[in-house]
């Protein structure tokens, strides 16, 4: 029994930092449909950027999350300036253009931080329950309750705002909402702001959760993809579950089959959703 | 007339299509007997997931064909390293081997992490003739089949004898669990000390197979839990072990011992855990201060040496590049002190008589193409320095049992 319970705090914590990493890139593709395979490694940059303030000028961990949560933003800029040039097929080009993109920040953050396994490792309490055979750590709870505040207030912008009603025309049918006189354009920069935000969180969590190396963006960038096939586009809440079922998938799998069949089961429960609901988990009632 | 001259068009386009294919084929190699220079090979992986251990490989190579070009090259040739990276992808190893053997005309090849990097590369050296002598290798039927041009300077048994005799004697351990990647070095390095152990009567409850690079070990913990099991072997990589190592600091789990022979024993590991590395166990081949007894100079030598020239410390895995490269250079200017052309079958014929003792072991092949010498020293960390425990005979500490506890 507490066991299961165990599990499910594990699940729980990893999946909403799954549906962190991707949140920024189903955004980003769903509205500007620019498939930017540059995703991981942007989280990764944004790793970095916290392992070197924690690192070098001893930032305490939690003061590198609004510093890279600001940052980030500023490097998605001139990316999204540079996939505006893109030519049609706008989907296509992107993925050419980011895959390059990518290889040119791996290659730089090996020259800058070396092939290096690095880990940002604050001194962060545990909870044990004396009575009960459980562990919650500090660190779960901070992937948990920051993953949960900035799927909620992505959520709340989605649905609540002008704005958040304007982005979702755009991801439900760019030509007509640029028909209606929505700025698709803004949009996008919107979309970028957003995800480069996104970004910044999940980076200072990479690191301290995972361990950073400059050709870890690409594992970041697959989970991405897969919790986007999960959910569906631009579908926050649909990620967030998309993230806890793959993050429970997976522990189920570890426990009763072995560590080994993670992936494969994960990959199994994917293709099962894309056989029966191709648009994602929550197109019946989000869509 | 204009069929013949659009005939002949045609044929001396397709002669200088077939000349320019051709053209590095016929075009004569360098040779060191024509008194140019010999031309060396590497292939590691410098990017992706392995890249930090190529990086340490390929240093402990250069370092040693430099201390051999400072010395006046082999024979008076002076030497030539061509490093390639294979990407940590089995794929790009074969065609950066190819390259470097149709293209480069290299003597022989070094290098490789992983055998799942290093086997390929293995083939194309019988293929080819031309020698290959892997720096980190350790799965059995590389060299079961006599491969006359693979050679390499570790093996598994090296590391598998002292690891289970540490367990099962040292620690007195009854029950172990054992955690291995899915690579085909570590499944048969688990394999291996299963059967040791279970000789040795101690129960193996738990053995799992992971992917390298998996983010959650806690499930796997949870059953070591559940397993009271009194030790834990790791057959993971470094950065595996880095987040093991991690979410063990989370909650007690009952174990004695931590052992992992590949990702503690690195001063890069103890910085990068902190407190968190202390007690834990580890095996090396060599390091800074754990060197075979009679090479202590050799070692500082190469130490200082090192650090001169890369501004760090060299690790085991630098050294397990080191000692390779000196392996090859020595069978080469063995070939070269007679006169002979340094073809690939002289070379390899010249490693199959080497007999050379440098810090990380004394090196003789036998016939397989395995080091016969070869043998880890199992460290724990204490006090942020790995202090060798087991095997007795190169014992400078003993065992923190208290340290040791999980």
């Amino acid at each position: 029994m507490w066991v299961w319970v165990q599990i499910l705090i594990s699940s729980l914590s990893l999946g909403s930092f799954y549906a962190l990493v991707a949140l920024g890139f189903s955004l980003i593709l769903g509205i500007t449909q620019a498939f930017n395979l540059a995703h991981g490694d942007l989280i990764i940059l944004s790793g970095y950027l916290a392992f070197a303030l924690w690192k070098f000028y001893q930032v305490p961990f939690f003061w590198t999350l609004p510093v890279c949560l600001l940052a980030m933003p500023l490097v998605l800029l001139p990316l999204q300036m540079l996939l505006r040039q893109v030519k049609e097929p706008y989907g296509l080009n992107t993925l050419v253009v980011t895959f390059g993109i990518a290889l040119l920040l791996q290659n730089a953050m090996l020259v800058v931080f070396s092939a290096d396994y690095r880990l940002i490792r604050p001194e962060l309490p545990h909870y044990t329950f004396p009575e009960l055979p459980l562990t919650f750590t500090l660190n779960q709870a901070t992937l948990l309750v920051l993953s949960l505040a900035a799927t909620g207030l992505v959520h709340l912008v989605l649905r609540r705002t002008f704005l958040g009603k304007a982005l979702r025309a755009t991801i439900e049918d760019r030509e007509a909402a640029q028909l209606a006189g929505i700025n698709v354009k803004q949009m996008g920069l919107v979309a970028f702001g957003l995800g480069g935000l996104l970004i910044g969180l999940a980076g200072p969590l990479y690191g301290q959760n995972m361990y950073l190396y400059p050709a870890a963006g690409t594992e970041a960038t697959l989970i991405a993809i897969v919790i986007t096939i999960f959910a569906g586009l631009g579908r926050s809440r649909g990620i967030l579950l998309g993230g806890w079922l793959l993050g429970l998938a997976e522990s189920v799998a570890a426990l009763t089959l072995g560590i080994r069949w993670r992936e494969l089961v994960s990959a199994a429960v994917l293709l099962i959703l894309l056989y029966f609901k191709p648009q994602g988990i929550s197109s019946a009632r989000e869509g | 007339m204009r069929l013949i001259k659009s005939g002949c068009r045609g044929l001396s386009r397709f002669v200088i299509l077939l000349g320019c294919c051709l053209f590095p084929l016929i075009w004569p190699a360098p040779d060191a007997a024509a008194g140019q220079e010999i031309v060396i090979g590497e292939i590691n992986p410098r990017s992706g997931h392995l890249a930090k251990h190529g990086a340490e490989i390929h240093e402990g190579i250069l370092y040693a064909v430099e201390e051999a070009n400072s010395r006046g090259g082999l024979g008076g040739y002076p030497l030539r390293l061509i490093s390639r990276d294979d990407q940590s992808k089995p794929e790009v190893a074969i065609n950066q081997a190819q390259n470097l053997i149709h293209r480069e005309k290299v003597v022989g090849l070094l290098g490789g992490y992983v055998d799942s990097l290093v086997g390929p590369i293995s083939e194309l050296a019988a293929k080819y003739r031309v020698p290959y002598v892997a720096s980190a290798s350790l799965q059995r039927s590389l060299t079961a089949r006599k491969n006359p041009y693979f050679f390499r300077v570790s093996r598994l048994d090296g590391l598998v004898r002292p690891l289970c005799q540490f367990t099962a004697q040292a620690m007195k351990a009854k029950r172990v669990a054992i955690l291995h990647t899915a690579t085909p070095g570590s499944a048969e390095f688990a394999a291996s000390v299963k059967s040791c152990l279970e000789k040795a009567g101690v129960a193996v409850p738990l053995l799992e197979k992971f992917r390298p690079g998996c983010p959650d070990f806690s499930v796997f913990l949870l059953k070591v839990r559940q397993a009271k099991v009194d030790v834990l072997i790791s057959g993971g990589f470094y950065a595996d072990n880095l987040i093991l190592v991690r979410q063990m600091q989370e909650g007690p789990l009952g174990l004695r011992a931590f052992v992992a022979p590949w990702g503690v024993a690195y001063q890069s590991f103890i910085a990068e855990m902190g407190r968190g590395a202390e007690g834990l166990f580890g095996t090396c081949a060599w390091s800074p201060g754990i060197t075979l007894p009679g090479t202590e100079r050799a070692s500082q030598t190469f130490v200082e040496g090192f650090r001169q020239r890369f501004g760090q410390v060299p690790n085991t895995t630098t050294m397990h590049g080191y000692t390779s490269a000196r392996a090859l250079l020595a069978a080469i200017d063995a070939v070269l002190t007679t006169g002979v052309k340094p073809t690939g079958e002289a070379i390899s014929q010249a490693l199959r008589q080497l007999d050379l003792s440098l810090p990380m072991e004394r090196l003789k092949f036998d016939e397989y193409g395995d080091p016969r010498f070869y043998q880890q020293v199992v460290v724990q960390i204490q006090g942020r320095q790995m202090v060798p425990v087991y095997p007795l005979e190169r014992a400078t500490g003993q065992v923190d049992e208290s340290l040791a506890r999980r």
